[in-house]
This record gives C-alpha cells, structure tokens and sequence, in this order.
C-alpha cells in the first residue's frame, strides 16, 4: 500500500491508528515485542496513570534529586554546561530557552537539589517536539558525566515516554548516536524497525544538476 | 530542443518563481514555448536554481565537539535576500486546449481544508484517523506544505501535502509525505519536499530530518537527505508491525 514518494507515520497502513485508545492498548499489551525485553518491559505497558518508574520520584528526592516536568526554573546557562560537557555544542540562549517554551513539546529534567533551597542545577534533561497527537521526536538527552550510571538518563526518559503516552502520542523516536543505541534499547527503543531509516538533511548532499 | 522563450506575465495574485526547469515525466511534460501553450517535450531532470550564497551561510546540523572546545551557534543569519520568499509558488503551468488554465501551487501558508487533508490520505491509501486528531497535528506542526491544482478560476484541488514539526529553533522532523496517485511520477513529490526544505531553511532550522520507510530512502538521498550519518540510527518505541 506504499506509493513512490510517500513517507508513510511509523505504523504505516496496517497501524492501528484508526483504533480506539483503550483497543490500542490492549493491543500493546498483547503484541509486546519480546525481543526488546528489558528488565521491566510491563512498567511501560500498563495504563500510563499507574506506571511503575523504575526509580520513584520519591527515591530521587531521598538521593537529592528533584525530578521536573517544564522548563520553569531551568537554568538554561547551567543545562549548556552540561551540554558542553558531554561533547554537545552549546546552544544559542535565547534560541533554546524558544525551543524550550515552545508549545507542544516535552521537557523532563533532573534537579540537583541545593543545600538552603533554591533553585538546583540540571543534572539530567530530556526534550521532545511533535505534533501532540501522533509524532514525538526527543532530542538532547543528557546526563552529567560525573553522575551517570546512576539511572537518572533512564528516570527522565521513562517520565518523558510516559507523558508523551499520557497526551495520546504513541509513535516516538529519537536519534541515537551508536554508543548509545544500547541505552535506549532496555527503554524499549529498536532501532531501524522493519527498515525505516533515521534520515539527516545535508546541504552537501544535495545533487548538483 | 531549446527551452522556451518567456513565461507569459502571471496572474496578479501568484509571484511566479521562474524555476527554469522542466519536470521529469513519463509522457505528461509540458515544457512552456512562447505563446502557444504547452508542448510535449523530453524527459528531463528537475532542476532548482538554488542560491549558492545563501545555502552556504547555514551550518550543517551536526556538530561534533569535544569537551574542549566552546561552540556557540552563530545568531541567525535570517533573510540575507532584499526581497522575502513569496509563500505561494507556482510549480506548473498549463493552458488546456479548451483554454482553460491550469496552475499547479506550493503553498507554506498551511491553508489546507482537513476534509482535504483526510480524501488525500484515503486516496493513498492511509487507514482513517479521526478529523479532530489530523485538525490538531495540522494545528501544532509548525510547517504544513501544499500542493494544489488550480483549474481556471474556481477549483481548487489538493494533490499533495507534506508537514514539519519543530522546535522552532533548531531541530525540525518532515512527516506524511502525500501525492495524489494520479499526479505522481511528475516530480511533485520532490519539488514538495524540496519547497519544504527550502522554507525550513529559510526560517533558520538548521537541522531538518525525517524517517523513511524502506522504499523511499533512496527517494530522500536524491534530495539530500544522508541515512545514518556518522553511524546514528533512528529508534522508535515499541514499533508494532
């Protein structure tokens, strides 16, 4: 049902996208991909309202960390810092605190909670843009290098997918660089499934005529 | 066969953006020939005038530091033209033998009927989603792209659409790619994406991606479009097929 010249949504004509939200997940609840198991595949499976976070919030906040939802208080001076340091190029002020305000999209971030209150530095953060109905993409997951291997890149994106699931967006994809790939795979990520091809604009490309 | 000599003075309403191409098609070209209309011509490759200046002034997308080094993007580099890209351009032109005049039009404006929008995803053959849902991805793309068939003076007809979301500063991601059966094989589809492209471009979103379906990465390489650069895959959650 594919026609030359149509990039067809993840799930293509034989989605189910026509389908009710409460079909739609009972059908994920009984097609799980066993392949991509993980250590807790069912955290992501059950209705979104009780899903089990790997760590709570709750845990967090006992460890120092405060988990956040919006872009209110983030030092976006501090969040490029952590950019630079995990080899990100920082980002225009002002043209990220836009794509961070931007209506439609999600943000999930990690506070360090500071000794005397205030507002903490981001240690973890996680963004998405879409459409809010069908499409998400995430961009710019980061960790502080110093703090990784903690579990908080998984933390906020689990919270990230979640609230993405809640708006009713199902189809969300990233781009991972290849060290990476395996982060994301236990979050229930695969990789070029059924051959769709992640693909990057590039000036140089472009065919002479 | 020489191209034709001028392009006949535009209806008020549309710039004519003088692509100085011609549309690589099976027999259904139409290479414009002074004042007679339409002829049949050759297969040709589409060709678009892009202006070297203005491409060169915007950075590639990626960019790989190490922690060393301090890279700041450079403020916008918005609009180094006198004169604005008009939102509507012509991509065809055709006087019928009945003389009726025939007009195909890219469109950045994003009007588009979502009634429109749902008979063209039926005649590709897309399963149905709901009127209110396509309303609000419409809604909150922050790009959607047209293609219309203007016949003589009243009808208006949508044959090709394609969307971007974004975040509107630097990362923006194509999605549903449509031409009407009946028009493809013309170049539609490219010159669609490519108006697209060209748009995002403009407007300083610097990083334009997308995700292909198997069938049409070769598709997108054509217009520049590199699959797992530097070796990033793109992953989706849970796909289901």
């Amino acid at each position: 049902m594919q026609s030359h010249g149509v990039l067809l949504p993840l799930r293509g004509p034989s989605s189910s996208l026509s389908l009710s939200r409460h079909l739609r997940r009972q059908l994920t609840l009984t097609s799980f991909h066993s392949s991509k198991a993980s250590t807790r595949p069912r955290s992501l499976l059950l209705p979104v309202a009780s899903a089990a976070f790997t760590v709570s919030d709750g845990e967090l906040e006992t460890r120092g960390f405060r988990v956040r939802r919006s872009s209110d208080g983030l030092d976006v001076a501090a969040l490029n810092d952590v950019f630079a340091r995990v080899g990100f190029p920082r980002r225009d002020p002002d043209r990220l605190r836009r794509a961070l305000g931007h209506a439609g999209g999600a943000v999930v971030w990690v506070e360090e909670s500071k000794r005397g209150g205030g507002p903490g530095k981001p240690v973890a953060f996680a963004r998405a843009t879409g459409d809010g109905v069908f499409n998400a993409v995430v961009w710019d997951v980061v960790v502080e290098p110093s703090l990784q291997g903690m579990g908080l890149g998984r933390a906020v994106m689990e919270r990230l997918v979640a609230d993405l699931r809640r708006s009713g967006v199902s189809n969300i994809a990233l781009y991972a660089e290849p060290r990476v790939v395996g982060f994301y795979r236990p979050l229930g990520f695969a990789a070029d499934p059924d051959g769709i091809k992640g693909m990057v604009y590039s000036r140089r490309n472009q065919k002479k005529r | 066969m020489p191209f034709g000599a001028s392009i006949p003075s535009p209806p008020p309403t549309y710039l004519v953006h003088h692509l100085a191409c011609w549309f690589q098609v099976s027999n259904k070209c139409w290479i414009h020939n002074g004042l007679s209309g339409f002829v049949p011509a050759k297969r040709r490759a589409m060709v678009l005038p892009l202006r070297a200046s203005f491409w060169d002034s915007i950075k590639s997308g990626f960019l790989k530091n190490n922690n060393s080094t301090k890279v700041v993007e450079p403020p916008s580099t918005f609009m180094e033209e006198e004169d604005p890209f008009p939102q509507d351009i012509v991509l065809l032109e055709k006087t019928q033998p009945d003389g009726t005049f025939e007009q195909i039009i890219f469109s950045s404006a994003g009007d588009v009927d979502v009634y429109d929008v749902q008979a063209l995803c039926d005649k590709v053959g897309w399963p149905r989603r709901p009127l209110t849902k396509i309303a609000a991805s419409l809604k909150n793309s922050y790009l959607v792209a047209t293609l219309h068939l203007i016949k003589g003076i009243d009808q208006k007809q949508l044959i090709g659409m394609a969307r971007a979301t974004s975040d509107h500063a630097f990362n923006a991601t194509i999605w549903d790619v449509l031409v009407d059966p009946s028009y493809q094989g013309q170049g539609l589809g490219k010159a669609l994406v490519e108006q697209l492209i060209r748009v995002l471009l403009q407007r300083d979103i610097g990083n334009i991606t997308l995700f292909a379906d198997n069938k049409v990465v070769d598709f997108y390489k054509n217009l520049g479009f590199e699959a797992d650069p530097e070796g990033i895959k793109g992953m989706f959650w849970y796909p289901r097929y």
